[in-house]
């Protein structure tokens, strides 16, 4: 565990691979629920919980589970059973507690289950912190680290799109890229500004 | 209705003032800068300045013309992003880099959100750093000025950044521009020029660039290749396009926040990204990509800074 | 026989998944750097479409309402298994190129969706028309925007180079480029769409 390594995770996993904008995960939910700051800022903190807290179960069960049995291909299937079922728990709970933000979220809470950013990250992590099928030193605190890191990575692009849409809704966008298509040509550019942030060495 | 379309805060006094003046007067305020750039880098600059200017103008003419909205080429807005773009490149480039730039500025930077106004990020600078992105190797190619007998062809920041001493360039060079570097933004003595008529005038508050200045200095003072506290502050300030951008860029009326709080928080967050690409990342510079962060954060900050409404 | 069609035929244009429903973005972006991996990402989503269709579509009726996301998952990733077994053992190239978007598969709002929208109600007849139309539809789409990068971001087509002297601008390989074409092509769509009323 050094300063370095976890600097440089979080520079990339907040910017310059910044999991919408370079990695291309969750982009359905971010397109959907970014016309409005305030969902998109509940849907990034939902998120947010659901990556960081997957990303600790997910590591505990291919560290302790697949890798001793030795049932690593069976890595996909089962980090989305765990993510599926953890995310429908927290629904239910979501639903009993707040039922106003329930409401808010309406039908894409269950697609957190298949937000890619959540398996990503998962995936990701088994990826980067596990060599020849041994955690690295150090392992489970990166894997932590990364999942919030992404998170944050998510929200922010969250929610500086949000707060570009709200104003655009106050502008004559031509017809024809209207929604959808300005809001990617947004996204580019701003992950070409994200781009400033590359080759960091500390 | 002419296009009488100032963004500004409240209170709305009206002022004799059309945007089509302002843009005219911030061209005016850059040519010195102009002029000092081609005196140093000679005649090749004077073509990329050219070819920029004349892309970006005929990109709106021919945009609008397709899309059947007025043609407003004279407000001299498009005429502004060729010149501001073609400044921030080196002049050894070829001759279609401005051409393209000045059309992908127009296109995607401008009028793909509907045209003036209405643009979230400096058109210019998404000009910059598409070029960056799209041929890296013809933007960071650097030729020394003319009559300078060094070989070296990199500019001082770069130089600092691959920890070779810079002590080859005086503050006095890098004040009158005698360094590798951009067309435009070599010249700090010109552009200081330019940016005084503008602030005397009013046409820009100093919110934004003194803040953007003084936190690259103080984060460069503090956080130096040196060791902490000893970093060459003053070195940071004049070189890369600090000062173009500061006074230039980031204070565009239409991609920075309205009020004056606002304003500062854009010009600390300008200023902290550049410093921190300066010190620790892969770029040599990072004026435009901060200025560019910014433009995205600026709905963000209006948001939450706009003033409060009586009563409520 | 026409009903097979008329379902075959939807996907590829009228309810094409990328450029009409806009679904499983996340692979087609990343992955459509070249010809060869929006091919190979093409084949290996329109596999996955192809087996979790048929199966679900069989064993529809056995499936509680209530857990049936979770179901069509299970059904949805042992395909996907396969395909990463598959391509790990025949061609370890292309699977290290498109990396963490197999796995992703699983969660491909296509495959998802339409185990969900159709798999689910229709017959198994149907449910294979519906799944090649979409697959088919998948995979012009991801050549299309694959086509384009790769020409445009390094001057070839499926390796080969076309054009002397072409200096490709390298932005459309980059991830921002893949956001910009697809914003682009988005457009010209719904431009399209508008002339044609």
């Amino acid at each position: 565990m050094n300063i370095a390594q976890i600097l440089s995770i979080f520079i990339s996993s907040v910017f310059l691979y910044n999991v919408i904008l370079s990695r291309f995960l969750g982009l359905c939910s971010f397109f959907a629920i970014s016309k409005e700051t305030k969902p998109a800022l509940a849907m990034s903190l939902a998120v947010m919980f659901v990556i960081t807290t997957s990303s600790i179960i997910t590591w505990l069960l291919y560290r302790f589970l697949l890798v001793p049995f030795n049932l690593t291909y069976l890595r996909t299937i089962s980090f989305i059973l765990v993510i599926a079922s953890f995310v429908q728990f927290v629904e239910m709970a979501v639903r009993k507690i707040s039922p106003s933000m329930y409401r808010v979220f309406g039908i894409y809470l269950p697609l957190i289950t298949v937000n890619c950013a959540v398996l990503g990250v998962a995936v990701l992590n088994v990826d980067m912190f596990f060599v020849d099928g041994k955690a690295i030193p150090g392992s489970l605190f990166y894997s932590l680290f990364q999942g919030i890191c992404v998170g944050l990575g998510y929200t922010l692009a969250m929610l500086l799109m949000s707060g570009i849409r709200e104003r655009l809704e106050l502008v004559q966008i031509p017809r024809s890229v209207k929604d959808l298509p300005i809001a990617f040509i947004i996204a580019s550019i701003m992950g070409l500004s994200f781009m400033g942030f590359s080759g960091f060495k500390f | 209705m002419k296009n009488r379309l100032i963004v500004s805060p409240s209170p709305h006094i009206y002022k004799d003032e059309s945007v089509e003046r302002i843009m005219w007067m911030v061209i005016l305020s850059l040519v010195p800068a102009g002029i000092a750039g081609i005196i140093i880098f000679g005649i090749k600059a004077f073509k990329v300045i050219f070819l920029g200017i004349v892309s970006a103008v005929s990109s709106e003419w021919l945009l609008q013309r397709l899309t059947k909205k007025k043609i407003t080429i004279s407000d001299g807005s498009a005429f502004l992003t060729g010149l501001l773009l073609s400044y921030t490149l080196p002049s050894d480039i070829p001759f279609w880099i401005p051409i393209l730039g000045s059309f992908f500025a127009i296109s995607i930077g401008k009028q793909i959100f509907g045209g003036l106004g209405q643009n979230i990020f400096n058109p210019a600078l998404v000009g910059r750093i598409f070029l960056v992105a799209s041929w890296p190797r013809y933007i960071t190619h650097f030729i020394p000025p003319l009559g300078y007998d060094a070989v070296t062809s990199a500019t001082p920041l770069a130089l600092l950044k691959r920890q070779e001493i810079f002590e080859q360039f005086s503050y006095i060079d890098l004040f009158l521009g005698k360094k590798p570097g951009c067309i435009g933004e070599v010249c700090v003595l010109a552009l200081l020029l330019g940016a005084i008529f503008l602030l005397m005038r009013g046409y820009i508050s100093w919110h934004i660039p003194i803040t953007y200045i003084t936190t690259v200095a103080l984060f460069t003072y503090v956080f130096g290749a040196k060791g902490l506290f000893r970093g060459d502050w003053l070195f940071n300030i004049l070189s890369g396009g600090l000062i173009l951008g500061a006074f230039f860029m980031a204070t565009d009326y239409v991609t920075s926040p309205l009020t004056h709080k606002g304003q500062i928080i854009f010009g600390i967050g300008c200023g902290l990204i550049t410093a921190v690409i300066r010190l620790w990342g892969g770029n040599p510079e990072g004026v435009n990509y901060s200025i560019l962060i910014m433009n995205a954060f600026t709905p963000i900050i209006d948001r939450y800074t706009k003033n409060r409404i009586y009563g409520r | 026989m026409k009903k097979f069609f008329k379902e075959f035929s939807k996907g590829i244009f009228k309810e094409n998944p990328t450029f009409v429903l806009a679904l499983g973005l996340c692979p087609t972006l990343a992955v459509s750097v070249s010809l060869l991996n929006g091919l190979g990402m093409g084949i290996a989503a329109t596999f996955v479409l192809l087996g979790s269709n048929i199966i679900i579509s069989l064993i529809r009726n056995f499936i509680p309402e209530k857990i049936r996301i979770p179901c069509f998952i299970v059904v949805i990733a042992t395909f996907v298994t396969v395909v990463e077994m598959l391509m790990k053992a025949y061609s370890p190239g292309l699977d290290r190129a498109l990396g963490i978007y197999i796995p992703l598969i699983v969660v491909n709002c296509i495959v998802l969706g339409r185990a969900e929208a159709y798999a689910s109600k229709n017959n198994v007849f149907n449910s294979l028309s519906d799944a090649l139309g979409m697959g088919i539809g998948f995979i012009w789409a991801l050549l299309l925007i694959s086509g384009i990068r790769e020409f445009l971001g390094s001057g070839k087509l499926y390796g080969y180079k076309l054009i002397k002297g072409f200096k490709p601008p390298a932005i459309f390989i980059l991830p921002a480029g893949a956001l910009l074409v697809i914003g682009l092509l988005l457009g010209f769509f719904s431009l399209l769409k508008e002339k044609r009323k």
